[in-house]
């Protein structure tokens, strides 16, 4: 696992190193008229609308019928439909504990040696996005079940430049820097972050992100994959401490927009709305790179807003970690209209056309980098290319009933006001019930 | 003229209190829906008739734009798109004091470039120096906007949000959904109350017990039996005829339940009149019971659709949440997810929902209260 997750930097980094010289041309495939493929997930507007479109690319070159529906109770609902045998034809994961959970109830078709190909031969690193999308099914044996589409990186922290130069802040590079910034903001009058853990039936993970990016800025990638794999216990001593740190921040009521009453209550979607307001909300938001699709219309990207990296200690000796994710998309049956969608997912234009949009990072090695949408994206490639470690976010890779139910319930709790200690009792009794 | 006891005026004066307590919200989400969604995000529906002040930020265009007049690069601009009655009051150059100057003065930036603005929004912005930004720096205005009502809101949920098609495909689900449970449970309940056969009695006892059961645990069941007989026909799972199946298999004991109650109460005589007439069951089906029990068809046809018009476990169960199938209250839903700042969207979606059910209730009010009651009091 360890070494699978290291050489995700690389892959990712590719992404943007990689030119137009790979680039691909228009898909094209077989006739498919007649055919229809459905696809279930959990991104909403406007990510559908962009799903939709990149549908619209397949049914153009092959004649068959595309459907995205979304819905944000998305992990609920597609347990319904897999224990039910009626899921959609192509089922998108936000994570690849839910993906591994759908395998082994047998809802997944393994996707074929052809696909496999593909993934090893586009994406970089091929083989490290295989471990991560290969689960055992229903009989225990292991099949490659879905390919990456879309990943982000989440060590990023969100700001309105102009309002860091009207107070005279500037871009902090350690976490002492970070915090003692925030203080500032603070004795200026100013409220430093907008938090937001609201998600419908997925409230909870952005904390978990939170969680994540301070394990790694806290103890060693060791710990992490300890903590990941539950080697480590989650009420370790080690996962309180980040706990606490990410308490020092959420549980600060000067800290955060609304007090931290209402980190709970805010949807992450409304949550960065605050630095676009007059007078400004907050000053910062810590968020993956697709965030900027539900900033408010109208607002650019390296004018109005910019990013940096969530910074590290200084005085731990941790160097630059950096955390990330990517969602995944799967069979549920082995239609030919539906095995060749996945087929024109691995193609570069999906991904070139979803880039351009905003808020998309690849690990294809075919699409033209010249295609993102600004260049503020492409200065994600800097973050990933100083990183010193990387890690595949820990919910994400925990089972479904831990990763996607305790910790995000747990992490609620917390900022409820209950107890690191209890919470992370929680959620280990939980663990400790599906062992 | 008749004297008003105390204890009548105090029951009608409580009876208003409750009306008014349950209309408020109803009447909230209206004006609300109604209302220019800038001062919809910033005040309350019951200060829509007064001035609300806003604060903006605004971008002041770029290099591009400028114009050299005496000695001055200049560049002039309009905040406002179009005319939208709101005017400033104050203004600010940084985030730190949005309404340092007011109209008139001159604020300075830090590069020595000036800008002035009127009460509409022109702004001026001049420079000894040429400007180099590609975008102009942020003025941070405060202004008073009059009250302003639109219809914008129901335009842009209808045809851009897809509440409209959300509309039609729960009409498609509710009306089916209502009628087949409707005709299937006439024949049924008089064939309970009136025909003599074996086991009666049994099957009516075990109708009363398929009330308790809860939809909820007979979802998956349901769901795997629709895959296996769509895999026979070759057609999906989850279709409107399943969604139509599902409502008419969970409305059907409670439909038959009441139908079978309003029956009962018909005088025996009238059937044994038309049988000795030589009248036979389907005779006496048609002529005799079908003309009687209209107002209780019209009771139980409100209550059926307005139960399929509020579901929304069903549909998402039993339909596909694409755009073609997704009904109007998983629609309401998703946008309460995906458009959960965008409260305009989500007040006249929630009204369009409404009107219905609203509709139904006035047209049919009589019909109404009678299903309430039925059943409890014998007519």
């Amino acid at each position: 696992m360890n070494k699978l997750i290291k050489i995700l930097l690389a892959t990712i980094t590719s992404s943007f190193l990689s030119f137009s010289a790979f680039a691909g041309g228009h898909y094209t495939g077989p006739d498919l008229s007649g055919q229809k493929v459905v696809m279930f997930g959990p991104w909403l507007s406007p990510e559908q609308e962009i799903m939709r479109e990149v549908g619209a690319i397949f049914e153009k070159a092959t004649g068959a019928t595309f459907e995205y529906g979304g819905s944000d109770s998305f992990e609920q609902q597609v347990m319904i439909d897999l224990k039910a045998g009626s899921a959609a034809d192509l089922v998108v994961f936000p994570q690849p504990g839910l993906a591994a959970n759908a395998a082994a109830m047998g809802g997944l078709v393994p996707l074929g040696d052809d696909i496999k190909q593909m993934v090893l031969d586009n994406y970089a690193a091929g083989q490290s996005w295989i471990d991560l999308s290969t689960y055992a099914d229903e009989n225990g044996k292991d099949q490659f079940n879905a390919i990456f589409f879309r990943t982000n990186v989440k060590s990023l922290v969100w700001y309105s430049p102009d309002n860091f130069e009207d107070n005279g802040y500037e871009v902090p590079t350690t976490m002492e820097d970070l915090i003692a910034l925030s203080d500032q903001m603070v004795a200026d009058g100013n409220t430093p972050w907008c938090i937001g853990l609201g998600s419908g039936a997925a409230t909870g993970w952005p904390a978990t992100d939170w969680m994540e990016d301070i394990m790694l800025r806290t103890h060693t990638p060791d710990v992490y994959d300890m903590w990941v794999s539950n080697e480590m216990p989650f009420n370790d001593p080690r996962v309180l401490e980040a706990m606490d740190v990410f308490g020092s921040f959420a549980l600060n009521d000067d800290y955060v927009n609304g007090g931290s009453k209402a980190v709970a209550t805010t949807d992450f979607r409304d949550a960065p709305n605050g630095l676009f307001t007059s007078p400004a909300e907050c000053m910062m938001h810590r968020q993956a790179s697709f965030i900027p699709a539900f900033f408010p219309e109208g607002v650019e990207a390296g004018v109005d807003y910019d990013f940096f990296y969530f910074p590290a200690f200084s005085t731990k000796d941790l160097g630059t970690p950096v955390l990330g994710a990517g969602t995944l998309v799967g069979a549920t049956n082995d239609n030919p209209a539906t095995l060749e969608f996945i087929r024109f997912l691995m193609h570069p234009e999906p991904h070139e056309y979803w880039m351009a949009k905003g808020g998309f990072l690849t690990p294809h090695k075919g699409v033209d980098g010249s295609k993102y949408a600004s260049d503020t994206f492409r200065k994600l490639g800097e973050i990933l290319t100083g990183a010193t470690t990387f890690r595949f976010d820990a919910s994400d890779l925990m089972p479904g009933a831990i990763g996607a139910g305790s910790f995000w319930t747990g992490m609620v709790d917390y900022t409820n006001g209950k107890s690191a200690k209890e919470v992370a009792d929680g959620i280990q009794a939980s663990w400790d019930a599906i062992k | 003229m008749r004297k008003l006891s105390l204890t009548s005026i105090l029951s009608q004066l409580l009876l208003l209190i409750f009306v008014i307590i349950w209309i408020i919200p109803t009447f909230g989400l209206f004006i609300s829906s109604l209302r220019d969604k800038d001062l919809l995000s910033i005040s309350g529906w019951w200060t829509s008739l007064t001035t609300t002040e806003i604060n903006e930020i605004h971008r002041m265009l770029g290099m591009e734009y400028q114009i050299q007049e005496n000695n001055y690069y200049i560049i002039k601009g309009s905040i406002f798109e179009g005319n939208t009655g709101k005017k400033i009051t104050s203004f600010g150059i940084t985030s730190k004091k949005i309404n340092e100057f007011s109209l008139g003065e001159i604020a300075t930036f830090k590069d020595n470039s000036e800008v002035t603005i009127d009460e509409n929004g022109n702004y001026v912005w001049k420079s000894k120096t040429e400007f180099t930004k590609k975008k102009g720096k942020r003025l941070f205005t405060t202004s008073l906007s009059p009250p302003s009502f639109t219809f914008d809101n129901y335009k842009e949920v209808l045809f851009k949000e897809g509440i409209g098609r959300a509309f039609i495909n729960t009409l498609a689900v509710a009306l089916p959904s209502t009628l087949i449970p409707l005709i299937i449970c006439s024949f049924f309940a008089y064939a309970l109350t009136w025909m003599k056969f074996f086991g009666r009695d049994t099957l009516l006892a075990l109708i009363i017990a398929s009330l308790v059961v809860p939809l909820q645990m007979s979802l998956i069941p349901i769901l795997t039996i629709y895959n296996d007989f769509g895999a026979l026909f070759g057609v999906a799972a989850k279709s409107y005829p399943g969604v139509w199946m599902a409502h008419t298999g969970f409305g059907l004991a409670s439909t038959t339940f009441l139908l079978r109650n309003f029956l009962k109460s018909l005088p025996n005589e009238m059937m044994e009149a038309a049988k000795v007439d030589g009248a036979s069951h389907y005779d006496i089906f048609l002529k005799i019971i079908l003309p009687l029990s209209i107002p209780a068809f019209a009771s139980i046809f409100i209550l059926q659709f307005l139960w399929c018009w509020n579901d929304l476990l069903v549909g998402l169960v039993f339909l596909d949440q694409v755009p073609s199938e997704i009904i109007l209250t998983a629609k309401l839903k998703e946008l309460l997810g995906s458009r959960g700042e965008n409260w305009e969207i989500l007040t006249t979606g929630a009204f369009v929902s409404m009107t219905v059910p609203l509709f139904i209730f006035f047209a049919l009010q009589r019909y109404f209260i009678r299903g309430l009651v039925s059943g409890s009091v014998k007519g």
